[in-house]
């Protein structure tokens, strides 16, 4: 146990370099810089927002129609007793975001129920999204009236018809079922809150996956690359301990990394979506994926977790294995492209396409891949199928000892001196 | 002198590539035996099979009376192995990397201070080793690990070219340090295409080449067997 934690203790050191530690902090400083500057983008476009209105009308139509925009947090910077060029010019010159021509005639319209017409004017100063939130309310303001107008028109020429029935005369009530849970609410409403409560399971999968893998085959190849590795291997210490420090480390300190990376991730989200409507958002789907069952509860969270800890227990196996063929440093940067394609494939087809309707082959694909099963337990797990629970979690510790068991025996043979991938020249054993 | 060492019809195979055709030979208590021979001779390969880093496709090696493939774990206890393109750990400083290296041998902490007093007189490195190993020369690196492989005055040091790399007084350095450690019980196996420092060095002496042994014995008398002025000369012969 001595010289495990001696190893162990110098696997850790090695891996907390300056370097982890400074990138680490660059990303923490440069998620939330990006945060912040997002979130003070998007209270630019909530805030109160400066647009002209020249109205040549006059009418009570129009007062309505202004008065409908200041009621949505517009200010508006009237340009009355303008031309359409002088107003427009005006409109340039203070920042207005919009002009709004309301011409003559337009209240008049209204009340004969004759269509009537507004002109915008909105100046892109910028193609960000700010530059067309005026467009959008505005056309916003005009069809709340239009509604208003037609349900007024509706009631005149239809008195004890309810206006609202008489123009959707088919209404929709939306059921979800799920096993045997019914809640009233749209597919396309829990698909949409589904995929926002499991988003973060595939990041944090590969970030974890990605970090702790890489480090693993440095690990072995630097150990290679700076000729420490035949001494290492004649000290009196079991070789299975020498494989087991280097994932244990690897593990721990991609854990942590991939930590960091989640809470510099979570600053630059919580920036641009804001915790008010976050807040807002989860308030109502919440409770409709609770009478759905589909929230996980402490066993749904201890499988969960099962799962995501033996996918990094393979992908770490895998990585040793991989890392003995690694020659240098510099090759370790490439083996480590095998692990991450096996982990995209999965995460992709979870986000495009449905594991029940795919095709035999890519089925036992998807099932052969070992990662594939973390995205597939989350599934599987709110629909209850235990059996492909069971499944997924034997089949990935069955993987894990079938890859650490030949680790072992890798580097309990000469093939951990002599097993290299060359993709250039052969080069001669040395004798 | 007893033997630590018995090596008997050693064979080694890469595939089809034979690296060692069948060599035999003892390395006694107390003395410097080494196989000289030029580069893939089978030295290295040979030196490699003994520290447990590689197994053999034949053959019958007894350490301590027991058997050196059955029981690796404790042949790792009371050996130790330079190799010839040894590295040590760049990020470390130099005494923790001997403090490293000392813990996987000792069992108290007091024999691991004695370890690494050991090793930082043989370094003669002083304040330097308070900095890191990446900032040191290929004759400061070599002498760390030499006094690695010496500290825990081991059974049978295993040198594979100590020297190698090394100017003149550096190599100088090294081949006293090992004498000095062979007169204090550690008996040495080392591998060199350098006859000079071989001569030097060594009680008795194995000429090596193509994977078999061509001729063995002290260098005098390996010398008076081929009428030779030094053992590069008695390499020739032995060659025809």
């Amino acid at each position: 146990m001595k010289k495990f934690a001696n190893l162990l203790k110098k696997e850790i050191k090695e891996l907390v370099n300056k370097q982890l530690v400074f990138t680490l902090l660059f990303m923490v400083v440069f998620y939330n810089f990006i945060g912040q500057v997002s979130k003070k983008e998007i209270q630019k476009i909530v805030g109160v927002q400066t647009i002209s209105a020249l109205d040549e009308d006059g009418s009570g139509g129009s007062q309505a129609l202004l008065k409908g925009l200041e009621s949505a947090r517009f200010k508006i910077l009237d340009q009355s007793g303008k031309t359409k060029e002088q107003a427009i010019e005006a409109a340039k010159a203070n920042d207005s975001k919009l002009l709004l021509v309301i011409p003559k005639g337009f209240g008049e319209s209204l009340t004969a129920f004759k269509p009537s017409e507004i002109e915008t004017y909105s100046f892109m100063r910028t193609f960000s999204i700010i530059g067309t939130r005026g467009q959008i309310v505005v056309d916003g303001v005009v069809s709340a009236l239009n509604n208003a107008l037609s349900n007024n028109f509706l009631k005149e020429k239809l008195p004890g018809f309810d206006p609202q029935a008489v123009k959707n005369p088919i209404k929709s009530k939306d059921f979800v079922v799920v096993r045997d849970h019914v809640a009233q609410g749209s597919a396309t409403q829990v698909a949409g809150l589904m995929s926002q409560q499991s988003m973060l399971i595939p990041i944090v999968l590969m970030m974890i996956i990605i970090y702790s893998s890489q480090m693993v085959i440095s690990a072995v190849a630097m150990e290679k690359q700076n000729k420490t590795l035949e001494t290492l291997l004649t000290v009196p210490i079991k070789r299975t301990s020498i494989i087991t420090a280097k994932m244990l480390a690897a593990g721990l300190v991609g854990l942590i990394s991939a930590g960091v990376y989640m809470f510099a991730f979570k600053g630059f989200v919580g920036g641009m979506t804001g915790e008010v409507a976050k807040a807002g958002a989860q308030a109502g789907g919440g409770a409709l994926m609770r009478q759905l069952g589909l929230t996980f509860n402490t066993t749904g969270y201890i499988v969960l977790g099962l799962a995501l800890f033996l996918a990094i227990l393979v992908a770490l196996a895998l990585a040793m294995i991989l890392g003995v063929l690694a020659e240098d440093f510099r090759s370790a940067q490439t083996m480590i492209m095998p692990l991450i394609f096996l982990v995209m494939i999965p995460y992709f087809i979870s986000l495009f396409a449905d594991m029940n309707t795919l095709s035999l082959p890519a089925k036992i694909l998807i099932l052969v891949i070992p990662f594939s099963h973390p995205f597939l337990v989350s599934q599987n797990l709110y629909l209850g199928n235990w059996g492909m629970i069971a499944f997924g979690l034997g089949y990935m510790a069955v993987i894990f000892v079938v890859l650490t068991v030949i680790a072992a025996r890798i580097f309990s043979t000469d093939k951990i001196l002599t097993m290299k991938l060359r993709l250039g020249k052969k080069k001669p054993a040395t004798v | 002198m007893p033997n630590v060492l018995t090596v008997r019809g050693l064979k080694k195979s890469y595939g089809t590539q034979v690296a060692v055709a069948g060599v035999d030979f003892d390395v006694r208590a107390g003395e410097v035996f080494a196989l000289i021979g030029p580069n893939g001779a089978g030295k290295t390969t040979t030196l490699r099979i003994i520290a447990t880093l590689l197994t053999a496709t034949s053959g019958d090696i007894k350490f301590l009376d027991q058997d050196l493939c059955k029981d690796p774990d404790f042949v790792r206890e009371k050996i130790s192995y330079l190799p010839e393109e040894a590295g040590a750990y760049k990020d470390m400083k130099g005494l923790d990397y001997l403090r490293f290296m000392a813990n996987f041998y000792a069992r108290t902490a007091e024999e691991e201070k004695t370890f690494v007093d050991r090793a930082v007189a043989i370094t003669e490195l002083g304040d330097r080793l308070a900095t890191k190993v990446g900032t040191y020369s290929k004759g400061m690196t070599r002498k760390l690990l030499l006094a690695r492989s010496l500290m825990t005055k081991p059974t049978l040091a295993i040198l594979d070219e100590p020297t190698s790399g090394l100017d003149v007084l550096n190599a100088l350095e090294v081949r006293e340090i090992v004498r000095r450690y062979v007169k204090e019980g550690t008996s040495v196996l080392l591998s060199s295409h350098n006859m000079l420092e071989i001569e030097f060095l060594s009680d008795r002496v194995a000429l090596i080449n193509k994977g078999l042994i061509l001729d063995s014995g002290t260098p005098a008398e390996l010398k008076d067997k081929h009428g030779a002025k030094n053992l590069e000369e008695v390499f020739r012969s032995s060659l025809r």
